[in-house]
């Protein structure tokens, strides 16, 4: 059976990449559990779950980024979750006492750092809105929460957060108008 | 080489009559009113057309039948408007990116092969004329709180030169992203759809509009008929209709569990598909072949599948399946270009007897019991069933669980697939510039080969989509083909990867 070839070379770099790609992520596959086990013979703090939350971090960032809707504010989104995860575990199990106040610091931070990338990118960035919208509702819902739990003096940092949650709703609702609500409708379907 | 196109440009300009000069402004304030796209965008449109213009001037053509080919008015009102339509996927669809992981993805492909080489230019226009009429492929994937959509994506569409693995996935996460790509490599214009967007028929009938569109831009003339669209007119709601929702549902359900049906015995390739390959076949020899044995050429092929599936494996017992994908349209006509399609599985054990025409029987019974209407109904009803239950859980639970499902279960169930569109029409004159067609399904997980087929003029072509290096199925395809009298010329690609 003779084949004519009618196909043309293909370009290596593809081949290279997915390789190299491949290699990476066994590697973190491998670093995993390593670090559990070097943690569990030395004994001490649990720092491998720091390290598993970094190496998640990495791996969804970096390895195995979003098939869909990766752009600036989703990639800024996740980055702020990750780090806000990190923050809260290294205070949970390496050195406490900070993650209450410095979380909702980070998220209020990312808050506007997204609403800036939607504002100066109108027109494109509108069609991007799911992960900004997620933490609008995370801000609120945690301000809703530190409210019904803790005394205003150690909540502040969260009732901060919850009322620029709201006020980037109201930006967001006030500027884009009928896009927004037609946006809300796309996003929430069930057809 | 942009800036060199418009440079070229406006030395060209310059040196035009005062006449001249006049209609080239009067045919870029066309263009203004026609596209309203962002400032980059449009820029590229521009020089798009610019690019066009210069070629036709350089091989020949009028000015003013060089503007009248790539009138702005042609665009109509899709560049004019900002984008507010979007699409719930149908329920085929739903299932792909909610299955779909990097690596892997359901793509599959459509060739038209000119009798000239394709002149990159012009296929780029003739693909930025064609976007407007299909509506639902110009758009984004996104994701809602429970499932995906298509958002509607005013930009430039893009052609891109061939050089990478056939079928690979497309990268669909950037703003505003095309589920599909437009392809061209020698005298092949090929496009590969994202199958959340279409399914083959809707995929032929796009790459018949765009072949159309280029061959008219390279100046042939044809008289329109009822084989193709015409990229100029309206669409119309019923072509991007889910019609899943429309069809009568039947009141029993069937499921999509099966028993897991045995592979080839070659090793799952790295890369994949590992490799492509073609049987360009006479199509009135094959027909002949099939009536030969009082069968369908899709049983016919069917039956040789299952012979030379036996021939690539090692196990002795258990049963082979091939999937046959069911045009829905053949029972509830529709014009929809979105998926409209079921699927059937038609099983036979490996104790089989080596007789072609009692697998040719027995084919023929499963296909007329499998692939009726009563039982596609069923499945249908199963489909809407199980959308309807998912439909109020968060796609951020859906997704993992989904993905793992069908990591699980995947294509088990199937020993290999046979998709065959059928045989393409065109107007003639059109048909005359093109030698034949192809359709390439892409990558299984664990399946070692996928077949499909298309016919256009006196030209059959069977595509096989290898997963194994192991070269035993289309050997043995090959050698009863010719053994049926059937003269086979294969074409195809190099291996990739090993």
């Amino acid at each position: 059976m003779e084949i004519e070839i009618i196909y043309p070379p293909v370009d290596k770099r593809y081949l290279r990449r997915i390789g190299w790609q491949r290699i990476v992520k066994w590697v973190c596959l491998a670093a995993a559990p390593v670090c559990l086990f070097v943690n569990l013979c030395t004994g001490g703090k649990a720092w491998s779950v720091v390290v598993l939350a970094a190496l998640y971090t990495f791996w969804t960032l970096a390895l195995s980024p979003d098939m869909v809707e990766y752009n600036r504010i989703s990639q800024l989104v996740r980055t702020v979750a990750c780090c806000c995860l990190l923050l809260w575990l290294i205070d949970l199990l390496l050195v406490p006492g900070w993650a209450g106040t410095v979380v909702p610091i980070v998220c209020c931070s990312g808050l506007l750092a997204a609403e800036v990338l939607l504002f100066t990118d109108l027109e494109r960035q509108k069609q991007n809105m799911r992960p900004l919208l997620l933490l609008i509702v995370l801000a609120i819902a945690g301000a809703g929460i530190a409210l019904s739990v803790g005394s205003l003096a150690r909540t502040w940092p969260w009732l901060a957060l919850g009322v620029v949650g709201l006020a980037s709703l109201i930006a967001c609702a006030a500027v884009l108008r009928r896009d927004f609500l037609r946006e809300l409708q796309r996003r929430f379907h069930t057809k | 080489m942009k800036e060199k196109i418009q440079s070229r440009f406006d030395k060209f300009y310059a040196g035009l009559t005062h006449a001249a000069q006049a209609r080239i402004d009067a045919f870029w304030a066309g263009f203004d009113c026609h596209c309203r796209l962002g400032k980059w965008e449009k820029q590229r449109l521009r020089e798009d057309f610019e690019a066009a213009i210069l070629y036709y001037l350089d091989n020949g053509v009028a000015l003013e039948q060089a503007l009248e080919r790539v009138a702005p008015e042609r665009l109509g009102g899709f560049y004019a408007r900002p984008a507010v339509l979007w699409f719930a996927l149908d329920d085929a669809a739903k299932i792909y990116p909610l299955s779909m992981k990097q690596n892997r993805m359901a793509v599959f492909r459509l060739s038209v092969y000119l009798r000239q080489p394709v002149v990159p230019i012009l296929l780029q226009m003739a693909l930025t004329f064609t976007i407007k009429r299909f509506p639902s492929f110009a758009t984004t994937l996104k994701k809602g709180f429970f499932w995906h959509y298509l958002d509607t994506a005013k930009r430039r569409y893009c052609v891109e030169e061939e050089h990478e693995i056939p079928c690979r996935p497309l990268k669909i996460s950037h703003s505003g992203s095309q589920s599909f790509r437009v392809l061209y490599y020698r005298n092949r214009i090929s496009v590969e759809f994202f199958h959340v967007l279409t399914d083959g028929t809707g995929g032929m009938v796009f790459l018949k509009t765009l072949a159309a569109e280029y061959l008219r831009l390279t100046g042939v003339q044809a008289e329109a008929d009822d084989t193709l669209w015409d990229s100029d007119d309206l669409p119309l709601p019923a072509e991007y209709a889910n019609e899943f929702a429309r069809v009568p549902h039947s009141e029993k359900t069937s499921g999509f569990v099966d028993k897991p049906a045995v592979q080839m015995s070659g090793q799952l390739a790295k890369q994949k598909p590992c490799r492509i390959l073609h049987f360009k076949m006479d199509a009135a020899a094959l027909k002949a072949a099939a009536a030969r044995y009082h069968g369908t050429v899709t049983v016919y092929l069917l039956a040789l599948m299952f012979l030379s599936g036996r021939a690539a494996t090692d196990e002795t017992t258990g049963e082979a399946s091939i999937q046959v994908p069911v045009n829905m349209r053949k029972f509830y006509p529709s014009p929809t270009v979105r998926n409209f399609a079921l699927y059937c599985g038609i099983r036979q054990p490996l104790s089989m007897e080596a007789d072609i025409p009692a697998l040719v029987e027995n084919i023929t019974q499963q296909m007329a019991e499998k692939a009726s209407q009563a039982a596609m109904g069923e499945m249908l009803a199963a489909t809407e069933q199980l959308v309807g239950m998912l439909k109020y859980v968060p796609l951020e639970i859906k997704q993992p669980v989904a993905s793992l499902v069908y990591g699980f279960l995947g294509d088990t169930i199937f020993s290999n697939t046979l998709s065959n569109l059928g045989v393409v029409s065109l107007p003639p004159a059109y048909a005359a510039e093109i030698e034949s067609m192809d359709f390439v399904l892409g990558p299984e997980i664990s399946n070692r080969a996928s077949c499909a087929m298309v016919t256009f003029a006196d030209t059959a072509t069977f595509s096989i989509t290898k997963m194994t290096v192991d070269p035993s199925f289309e050997e043995m395809m090959y050698r009863l083909l010719q053994a049926d009298g059937v003269q086979v010329r294969v074409e195809g690609s190099a291996f990739y990867g090993d």
